[in-house]
């Protein structure tokens, strides 16, 4: 038999307000985070060395936007799209995305321009094509590179070794803490069920964990690298 | 039979694309339930055989040139809704990128284009094959070629009288036509000699061809068999080949050089010489109207290689068709596959 106070049924509302909207930021943002992966590009076993790529990229960038050519920016055009026309529909779709953005934001610029007409200006979407071509090519190399091979690129351009070790450090520690502040606010938002008064105080009590968190981490995190003969000279992961 | 900007009065290009929202609605919610999500992005290559048959131009009676639509062959393969929407979608990147066609008369090309000529193609290959009985290869492919010359000629016959109507219904007070110049009584057989005589056998040859070759190569894709779900997925190489070779030879477009009727610029149609006499006159609605410079006017670009810009116009137009219908199987729910009975 069920006792008689559990069969009744309650019909208890939390009053809104009280620092929710913070709250649930801060573990939207924490999802997000903690979801960023660098370290998945998808790079096949022949995959040309990243120093190689990052050259050939560079390259490309600087000769597209110099170049007066209609038929280079057309070439380009064919092969990039070709090249991501056999992708698989996700991948393609996260290397379009940025390159779209980056489209609307240079035709709503553009466009006072376009619809004026003023005499000399072509009125054409170079430039937008431009733009739209230079962020694919980045995307495509971020997205077929894995992030410790960019930086292993970049040690090889002998970029000093403490900015590489901040860059792979921050790549890694952006995830955990990410997921380490998500975690935090479910295990709150848990807890707090009808505790609906003053929730935005604890939105400093969470940041300032986090914080104490990331400290901790980072001291544990040398000293292991102590343990393990680290000699203050990074040559990247 | 691109109707360029400007040859049509915005009312009608406005009244055309009205039209066609409705149509556009009723093909996507059709897609979904007739193709599996994972036959998405082959339509893509149904729209590339599309967008590759229209860049190649043939020369008519009469100094003007046309060209193969496809809309019947993607009807075959992957049924009239998909290939509305793949038309519509070809049509949409040769009017942005190639200025093949106009951006205001997007609605009235689609509703030529993309949907009576697939719907009309698809319907009376049906007929015929019901009618003599589905057995026999060649009973469909009579039915193909039968489908896709009457498909592209009363497609044709739509676009004549959209021009034909324009000079009846919009003039200036000197009694001048404002935008196409040319009545119903000039257009329909200007249009329909060409097409009844040329471009409709090559529109029903190029679908017998490639209809042919993806029955014995793919037969998967045919939409007689996605409906039944007949039969296994194959290799679909020998379709990428075919579409490489198409796009290698898209030069051969160029070899017919005059301009196909009633797509001249603002700057000819003063000369065109029409029953014995030119025009005389430049209509105000195209020497003013609005249009967009787009990058690769007619697929190529000043001091450019044609053959060149050609080939790397048709890559282009065919890699984006196959990237935009692969983002459009995102956007489709995973579900089983349907048999539409």
């Amino acid at each position: 038999m069920l006792p008689n106070w559990l069969t009744t049924t309650e019909a208890y509302e939390p009053p809104k307000g009280g620092g929710t909207f913070a709250i649930k930021t801060m573990r939207s943002f924490g999802h997000m985070m903690g979801r960023l992966q660098f370290q998945q590009g998808h790079e096949k076993r022949h995959a040309l060395p990243a120093l190689v790529k990052f050259f050939l990229l560079v390259l490309a960038i600087v000769f597209l936007s110099w170049t007066h050519q209609l038929v280079a920016l057309l070439a380009y055009a064919a092969v990039l799209l070709l090249y991501l026309s056999t992708w698989p529909p996700q991948d393609i779709w996260k290397v379009l995305r940025g390159a779209l953005i980056a489209v609307v934001f240079s035709g709503i610029l553009l466009a006072p321009a376009m619809m004026l007409r003023p005499e000399g200006i072509p009125n054409n979407l170079q430039l937008v094509c431009k733009v739209f071509l230079t962020v694919m090519m980045v995307s495509i190399f971020n997205h077929t590179t894995q992030w410790n091979h960019i930086t292993g690129a970049l040690r090889k351009l002998h970029v000093p070794g403490v900015v590489i070790f901040t860059l792979d450090l921050t790549l890694k520690y952006i995830v955990i803490l990410g997921r380490f502040i998500y975690d935090v606010l479910t295990s709150y938002s848990l807890r707090a069920v009808g505790n609906h008064r003053k929730k935005y105080k604890s939105v400093g009590g969470v940041m300032g964990i986090t914080f104490i968190r990331g400290a901790n981490m980072s001291q544990e995190m040398y000293e292991a690298m102590r343990c393990r003969g680290f000699t203050d000279d990074y040559r990247g992961l | 039979m691109h109707i360029p900007e400007n040859y049509l009065s915005p009312v009608t290009c406005g009244v055309m694309t009205v039209a066609m929202v409705p149509v556009w609605a009723h093909a996507i919610k059709k897609v979904k339930v007739e193709l599996p999500k994972e036959k998405l992005p082959l339509v893509g290559v149904g729209a590339a055989f599309s967008f590759l048959a229209m860049m190649f131009n043939v020369p008519l009676v009469g100094g003007t040139t046309g060209h193969a639509v496809g809309g019947t062959l993607i009807a075959l393969l992957f049924g009239p809704n998909a290939a509305c929407l793949a038309v519509s979608v070809a049509l949409l990147l040769q009017a942005v990128i190639f200025g093949d066609g106009g951006i205001l008369a997007f609605g009235a090309n689609c509703f030529n284009m993309a949907f009576i000529l697939p719907y009309v193609g698809y319907a009376i290959y049906s007929m015929i094959v019901k009618r003599f009985g589905s057995e026999k290869a060649s009973v469909h492919y009579i039915a193909a070629a039968i489908g896709s010359y009457i498909g592209i000629n009363v497609a044709a016959f739509a676009a004549a009288v959209e021009f034909g109507v324009q000079p009846l219904l919009f003039k200036d007070s000197l009694g001048n036509a404002l935008y196409c110049p040319y009545d119903l009584s000039v257009s329909i057989p200007a249009m329909m000699i060409p097409h009844l005589a040329v471009a409709g056998f090559v529109e029903a040859i190029f679908t017998v061809v490639v209809f042919a070759f993806v029955r014995k190569t793919a037969p998967d894709l045919l939409f007689e068999n996605i409906k039944t779900g007949a039969t296994e997925a194959k290799s679909h190489i020998p379709v990428f080949a075919l579409i490489a070779v198409l796009v290698a030879a898209t030069p051969l477009g160029l070899l017919a050089t005059g301009t196909a009727w009633g797509e001249w610029g603002s700057d000819e149609i003063a000369d065109v010489v029409t029953n014995g006499s030119a025009l005389g006159y430049t209509p105000s609605g195209l020497e003013n109207g609005w249009s967009l410079d787009v990058i690769m006017p007619d697929y190529a670009m000043e001091g450019m290689n044609e053959v060149v810009a050609y080939i790397l116009s048709a890559i282009i137009g065919v890699a984006l068709l196959v990237i935009i219908f692969k983002l459009a199987s995102l956007l489709v729910k995973e579900k089983k596959v349907s048999n539409v009975a």
